[in-house]
């Protein structure tokens, strides 16, 4: 395990703990984030990573009226996002267009499309569709999922439809499933839930304690990864939700986000409270060896399934997004406000 | 032209005709080959047509050819002509000599015929004289021919006559072989006479012959007759025509009805084995003793078969199958014997007993290859024994270990898992070492079965103890709720208590994988390299089976894993505590802090079971740090000092940012403290870690909320509380002071309005709750 001193940084001015890749920009790498501080003044910042690689340049960087929780890049225009903020006793969410010319205006200010303020307790996340171009927005606060229909040039976001995850079941986020637009997974306290958005009623769960993040394989189909607390992360083939495909040890401390990588296969992502963001190869395709669930190790067992471990963070690692573009490279954010883009490539070949 | 041909031609056919007719060897097989095709060379042969040929010739020449044509005929029908005349020149001279010749025979015959007659007349004279002699001497030899007859019929009806006497003569001197050669003799003429003249013969003869053979069958089974009469007594019936397959039969039977009485003894035998040798080591004296009566009734089994097949020698494979089946019943009872808990003592004793049974038939038998197939036979039986030996003890150890489960309910023991560990550190390595000691009994007797097995059995043994221990490991798992299918029923869903206990049973676990690596193997390494070195019949390309390396590395890795998972489990349980405390209230509303929070109780509490467990198990720590305890009091960490001053003067200015400045710089200068360091198997260590972890938890969880001044101040005071007693059990006091620093760090960080408690305040509130903890259990401070 390396220190890891080649990834390439840019210090955001107050704690943050979101970072999400812009899709929608082909022509260049870049990453958008947000500031978390209860008494500042928050803000956005668009990073691109320069041309050769070698730094982030700071693209763009607007005031936000809250402290940001959560922050999603729409998956199909550049300059449209979403953020979950907090005035400190209330929660709120809104789309957010990037205004055009806003290299030329001094301190430019955000356009709000639209605001999502069905919710009265507290969000926790905006879910894009990240396949492609949708009309529809989920949102997930504790207790409720909702369905939303955008429309970019009317600038209106509509509710419609709504359901309660029931009673005693805190939601605490969601993925939307990148194989089926009517498929979504909603976290919560004991299990992660799958709703089927045409009729908004849960189709199936896994039950499985404090499961924090989820992410969906990108390629492939059926494959959820999990992140939880203190028992690491997970990766489920829903078609049998009783046992986890394969399990993989996380972090010393909470497994915080866990990321598929967009292009190769097996590669996991994940960053934790240890100020650590780990790298795994876990292939699923090749043996089915962990159903039995043991993690004895046989000695013909196949090597550690951790690449490497990035520890040269200051504090907690909360935000984690893969570039779509350049699917070997990837953006880590810890607590301390610095954003970290690493490449994996040296470990690529080992594969 | 064609009239000047006609008399040559006219000539010339008829010469051929006769030359062809005198020379040619078939002269009807080609007299009428076709003369319509009139080639030019079809002058040869025999169906030449002269006109055909001479209207062709004119067609087809020209003047001057037919000019050369006839030249060149003409030639050739000269020296045809010279041709002719030189055959019948030549023939005519043969034919002068064949009249010369007949004329020489003509004078040469007229002497032969009176030499003739005078042979003839010589020849009739002889035949005159030997008709003569025979008619003289006919009567005498017809005479003599017939006396001759009568004679010999007159014998034969004498002894005829005679059988029955003669018969019951040999009954009364047991001469039956001679009785049975008279019997067969007369047999024929019973044949063709019996039904007439000699029915009285035949009837005495018939009955002496049914007492013979009464006797003969009574001879062959009866036991006190030597072995070659009755053998003799077989072959006689068989001459007699007595169906002896069913005999046979019968015998076989009855020595299989006796195979049945050898198989009930020898459970008696087994039995008497088990009590016996139970109270003293004099088993084997005893054995020996007892085994006298098994051993006499195998050898008359033995030569009962000897008997048998002396009797009936093409009867082999039966008995060989009947030999076999006697071990097979054998080493059946032997594994049932197997299945049960046995000593090798008594493993011994009916290997033994088998074995000289074994023997014995081979004596006899030896084509049965008895002590081959029973080596096979051993082989399997041993191998199992060798097994369930090792499935008992898997059994012992995990039976020890389970009782953690059940004391601390019922008996109130003190340390019940230290009581666990000890227990089953001494399944293990007594179990082990008890269990080599067994084994070296199997391989130090002289038994032949077992000398042949030696390389065998060490193999066994060593590939015993690998899957043994990887057995072990696999158990240690599922006690520990690792696997998949178990921690979901065991881990989560059960209560508090049981969960309690099971993570008491891992921390046993865990240093019982190290009392594994550290110390049984290498003695169990020792023992085996000291008496269970060698084996080799597996191949030296496989290695020895045993690895102890391997089975070091499984059992270090399990070990860290338990206890990883052990910490695990205990800080799961603090974090669900946690969890509840910082999702429950508002804390945005939090009212003012009246007193330190009750979670902290829950907290110490859970801390303290941990400890308890620790304690039981884990060895302290060999560095035991110098604990400050005079400057315990309310101290604050040189580190959160200005922090707090910072904070108190914040109000007034707007420095949100500097404040965050403050800290990283803070950070920057500070020594990095490692929270998460490396655990190690003391009791310090694993508090340490999972006090850690717990406090890392516990600043997550802040971080997730947003506080108001009273919340903040609540916070405060928890920390500041807790601060006394964690310092207390743990190792590395800078790394607790600064996550607690950090909690509050991360609270204020939160904080809409982060002012603290004044120092008087604070003071005021724990000593508070100091003196109500201590008035609620004064035994426990």
């Amino acid at each position: 395990m390396q220190g890891g001193s080649s990834g390439i940084g840019y210090g955001l001015k107050y704690q943050a703990r979101c970072i999400s890749d812009v899709k929608a920009d082909t022509d260049h790498t870049s990453f958008i984030t947000g500031t978390l501080s209860l008494r500042e003044e928050n803000e956005v910042h668009l990073i691109r990573l320069s041309s050769g690689g070698t730094e982030l340049i700071c693209e763009g960087l607007f005031s936000h009226p809250n402290e940001i929780w959560d922050l999603a890049s729409c998956p199909f225009d550049q300059r449209i996002f979403s953020t979950v903020f907090s005035t400190g006793e209330s929660y709120g969410a809104a789309i957010w267009q990037i205004p055009e010319l806003y290299g030329q205006l001094n301190s430019p200010q955000l356009e709000q499309i639209a605001s999502l303020d069905a919710h009265v307790g507290k969000i926790n996340c905006v879910l894009w569709w990240p396949s492609g171009r949708h009309d529809k927005l989920i949102s997930i606060d504790d207790e409720n999922l909702l369905l939303w229909s955008l429309d970019c040039l009317k600038k209106v976001a509509q509710v419609q439809s709504k359901e309660s995850a029931g009673m005693l079941h805190y939601l605490s986020s969601g993925a939307w499933d990148p194989h089926d637009v009517n498929a979504v997974a909603a976290t919560c306290e004991s299990s992660v839930q799958f709703w089927d958005l045409r009729t908004m009623k849960k189709a199936n769960s896994i039950e499985h304690a404090h499961i924090r993040k989820a992410n969906y394989d990108v390629k492939k189909k059926h494959m959820l990864v999990t992140a939880e607390d203190e028992s690491g992360i997970h990766v489920w083939d829903l078609r049998k939700p009783k046992i986890p495909v394969k399990e993989l040890p996380g972090h010393m401390h909470w497994t915080w986000a866990v990321t598929c990588n967009p292009e190769y296969d097996g590669l996991i992502l994940s960053a934790g409270t240890d100020s650590t963001v780990n790298l795994w190869l876990a292939p699923t395709s090749a043996s089915d060896e962990s159903t039995s669930g043991s993690i004895a190790e046989s000695p013909t067992q196949q090597a550690d399934p951790l690449l490497n471990s990035y520890s040269d963070y200051e504090d907690s690692v909360y935000g984690l997004a893969w570039s779509s573009r350049e699917p070997w490279i990837f953006a880590s954010l810890s607590y301390d406000g610095r954003v970290v883009v690493e490449s994996i490539k040296p470990f690529l070949s080992r594969k | 032209m064609g009239t000047d041909d006609v008399p040559l031609d006219d000539k010339a056919k008829r010469m051929r005709d006769l030359l062809s007719s005198f020379y040619s060897p078939d002269p009807s097989s080609t007299p009428n080959a076709s003369s319509k095709h009139g080639a030019l060379d079809a002058i040869n042969t025999n169906s030449f047509n002269a006109d055909q040929y001479m209207n062709l010739l004119v067609q087809k020449s020209n003047l001057e050819a037919l000019l050369q044509r006839h030249v060149e005929m003409a030639a050739e029908i000269k020296n045809l002509d010279t041709d002719l005349q030189m055959l019948v020149y030549e023939n005519y001279n043969k034919f002068i000599s064949a009249t010369d010749a007949i004329k020489r025979m003509k004078s040469n015959i007229v002497g032969m015929e009176a030499n003739m007659e005078q042979l003839l007349d010589k020849i009739m004279s002889v035949q005159s004289r030997s008709d003569g002699v025979n008619t003289s001497l006919f009567e005498k030899r017809e005479h003599i021919e017939k006396l001759h007859r009568t004679r010999n019929l007159l014998r034969k009806v004498q002894f005829i006559y005679d059988l029955p006497a003669r018969l019951g003569k040999c009954i009364k001197s047991e001469a039956y072989a001679d009785a049975v050669k008279f019997y067969t003799g007369a047999m024929p003429i019973f044949k063709a006479y019996g039904d007439s003249s000699f029915q009285d013969c035949k009837r005495a003869s018939e009955e002496a012959v049914a007492i013979i053979v009464k006797n003969l069958q009574r001879k062959l089974f009866s036991d006190s007759e030597s072995i070659q009469a009755r053998a003799e007594a077989a072959v006689l019936l068989k001459q007699l025509d007595f169906p002896v397959d069913s005999l046979k039969a019968k015998l076989l039977e009855k020595l299989e009805q006796s195979l049945g009485d050898l198989q009930l003894k020898t459970d008696e035998l087994e039995n008497v084995t088990v009590e016996s040798t139970d109270p003293s080591k004099q088993g084997k004296v005893s054995d020996s003793i007892r085994s006298t009566p098994h051993e006499a009734s195998v050898r008359e089994f033995a030569e009962a078969i000897c008997a048998y097949r002396v009797i009936f020698p093409d009867s082999e494979k039966q008995l060989i199958t009947l030999a076999q089946d006697l071990v097979i019943k054998h080493f059946e009872m032997t594994e049932q014997y197997v299945k049960r808990r046995i000593s090798s003592a008594n493993l011994l004793g009916v290997l033994r007993t088998i074995w000289t049974d074994v023997l014995l038939m081979d004596e006899i038998l030896c084509e049965a290859v008895l002590p081959d197939f029973s080596l096979e036979a051993a082989q399997v039986a041993v191998k199992q024994y060798v097994a369930s030996t090792f499935t008992h003890l898997l059994q012992d150890i995990s039976d020890a270990l389970l009782k953690v489960n059940i004391s601390p309910k019922e008996a109130a023991e003190e340390f019940p898992l230290q009581v666990a560990l000890e227990a089953s550190k001494k399944a293990v390595l007594q179990g082990s070492m008890d269990v080599l000691l067994d084994f070296r009994q199997l391989l130090d007797d002289d038994l032949g079965l077992l000398v042949k097995l030696r390389d065998f059995i060490i193999d066994w043994v060593q590939e015993g103890f690998q899957d043994f221990f990887r057995a072990l490991d696999d158990r240690f798992l599922l006690l520990s709720g690792k696997n998949n299918s178990s921690s979901q029923d065991n881990g989560l869903t059960e209560g508090t208590q049981s969960e309690k206990v099971l993570a008491g049973l891992v921390l046993v676990l865990a240093q019982l994988s190290v009392f594994i690596e550290q110390t049984a193997i290498p003695r169990i390494t020792e023992e085996i390299a000291a008496s269970f070195s060698g084996g080799g019949v597996r191949g030296y390309e496989n290695g020895p089976a045993f690895v102890p390396g391997e089975i070091c590395r499984i059992f270090r890795s399990a070990g860290e894993k338990l206890l990883h998972h052990y910490i695990n489990m205990s800080t799961q349980r603090v974090s669900t505590l946690l969890r509840k405390r910082f999702t429950t209230p508002n804390w945005v509303k939090h009212k003012e802090p009246r007193e330190v929070h009750m979670f902290v109780d829950l907290f110490l509490q859970e801390l303290e079971a941990v400890g308890s467990e620790v304690k039981q198990i884990l060895p302290q720590g060999l560095l035991r740090k110098h604990r400050r305890s005079d400057s315990n009091g309310s101290t604050t960490s040189s580190r959160s000092n200005p922090l707090r001053d910072d904070k108190m003067s914040r109000s007034n200015t707007h420095r949100g940012r500097s404040q965050l400045l403050e800290t990283h710089l803070a950070k920057l200068f500070k020594q990095k403290v490692e929270i998460f360091t490396k655990v190690e198997y003391t009791q310090e260590s694993v508090v340490t870690t999972i006090v850690k972890l717990c406090l890392k938890s516990l600043q997550e969880f802040v971080r997730l909320q947003t506080f108001n001044r009273s919340g903040f101040q609540q916070i405060q005071l928890d920390i500041q509380f807790l601060r006394t007693p964690l310092k207390e059990t743990v190792e590395d006091e800078a790394a607790i002071d600064f996550l607690l620093d950090e909690v509050i760090v991360a609270a204020s960080e939160r904080c809409l309005d982060p002012i603290p408690l004044e120092p008087p305040i604070l003071d005021r509130l724990i000593q508070a709750k100091l003196a109500k903890s201590k008035e609620q259990n004064p035994i426990a401070s």
